[in-house]
């Protein structure tokens, strides 16, 4: 008897396969992890997205301009955001309107709808290839999507793409 | 718990013949990798907690370049309106709006596309008002609703060409649906 209960107090066990799982999730997750934009670091508002059923299409990473409408969580206004993924366009669009008074590194911008106007007009000449996408809180009355799409529309951007988050199967539509 | 073992077998250490013994010390020592094996699941933790794997999807949109007025027969149109309050009112044609619950857009999409082989115009008019995510549930209805009806008018050996277009609200508009 006390021979056997020795043994069951000191046993070794092998963790290598753990480990090797560990610092292979360890590798994937660092590996997969995409870190908050600068722009999005500067923004002073959430944006609560639409719900559309899972569709496989996904939003571009390059050479994307965003209009964001959020609504404020201080000031509790509704207001539109641009912003630009691809760096040095955004640099070479912003640059040249001084109306805009950006700190040097901003990269997002809160305008009116003629400010607006006028980005999308030099994003165009910038990079007529560069594509839109609307990301706006669902709560936003429609007005302010109705006006960017006239926008848009007298830009000759025809082709835009409305962002959404996926909504759950098993939730009806709101 | 147990004793951990990472450096492959170990051999306990014997006392005595201390020639061997810095022999085999050399060999095969113990790497107490616990430091290491505490910092990588600190960070599997952290990274897996953070990480966020749903990427936002998109729906895409098209806007004719021209505003220009375009003669369409009324028997080819479905007029969907979205009132300020959310409701729906669908009109085929110049008929009156009827009132249309979201859940049973789908059916009537698909219906009149069918029946009209490809040649219905929907026309979607949203009031001001509306918040733009009722707007964006319309669309989804009406864009799952496509899926059927290719595939239906494939059996007819039709190809589907949607015709769809966004309008803004006119007052006329308003006032028809105003009582309903």
């Amino acid at each position: 008897m006390p021979k056997l209960k020795k043994r069951r107090l000191g046993f070794v066990l092998d963790m290598t396969p753990l480990v090797d799982i560990t610092f292979l999730l360890l590798t994937f997750f660092m590996l997969t992890a995409k870190f908050k934009s600068e722009a999005e670091s500067q923004q002073r508002f959430t944006i609560v997205r639409p719900q559309a059923t899972a569709d496989t299409s996904r939003l571009p990473d390059k050479d994307l301009a965003i209009i964001k409408i959020g609504i404020d969580t201080v000031a509790g206004d509704t207001s539109y955001y641009y912003e630009m993924t691809n760096e040095t366009d955004w640099a070479r669009v912003v640059g040249s309107m001084e109306q805009l008074q950006l700190p040097p590194n901003a990269r997002q911008v809160k305008v009116g709808l003629s400010e607006l106007d006028e980005l999308i007009r030099r994003t165009r000449i910038v990079k007529p290839t560069t594509r839109f996408a609307i990301d706006a809180d669902r709560r936003v009355r429609y007005k302010w999507v109705e006006d960017l799409m006239e926008v848009l529309r007298q830009n000759r951007a025809t082709v835009f793409n409305f962002v959404t988050d996926r909504r759950p199967p098993e939730q009806p539509p709101m | 718990m147990g004793v951990a073992d990472f450096g492959g077998e170990v051999k306990r250490e014997r006392r005595g013949g201390t020639r061997r013994r810095k022999k085999m010390r050399r060999l095969r020592y113990r790497l107490d990798m616990t430091p290491l094996v505490d910092i990588a699941f600190l960070l599997l933790t952290f990274f897996m907690l953070t990480t966020t794997l749903i990427t936002p999807q998109v729906m895409e949109m098209t806007v004719p370049p021209e505003r220009t007025q375009v003669e369409v027969r009324q028997s080819e149109l479905l007029t969907l309106r979205i009132r300020q309050d959310g409701r729906i009112f669908y009109s085929l044609g110049q008929d009156a709006p009827q009132p249309i619950e979201l859940k049973d857009l789908r059916t009537l999409a698909v219906r009149e596309n069918v029946r009209l082989k490809n040649r219905l115009i929907t026309l979607l008019k949203a009031s001001p008002n509306v918040p733009y995510g009722r707007v964006i549930a319309v669309l989804d209805v009406l864009n799952q609703a496509e899926l059927e009806i290719t595939e239906q008018l494939a059996r007819e050996g039709l190809k589907r060409e949607r015709r769809f277009a966004i309008a803004p609200m006119t007052e006329q508009d308003e006032q028809e649906i105003a009582q309903l």
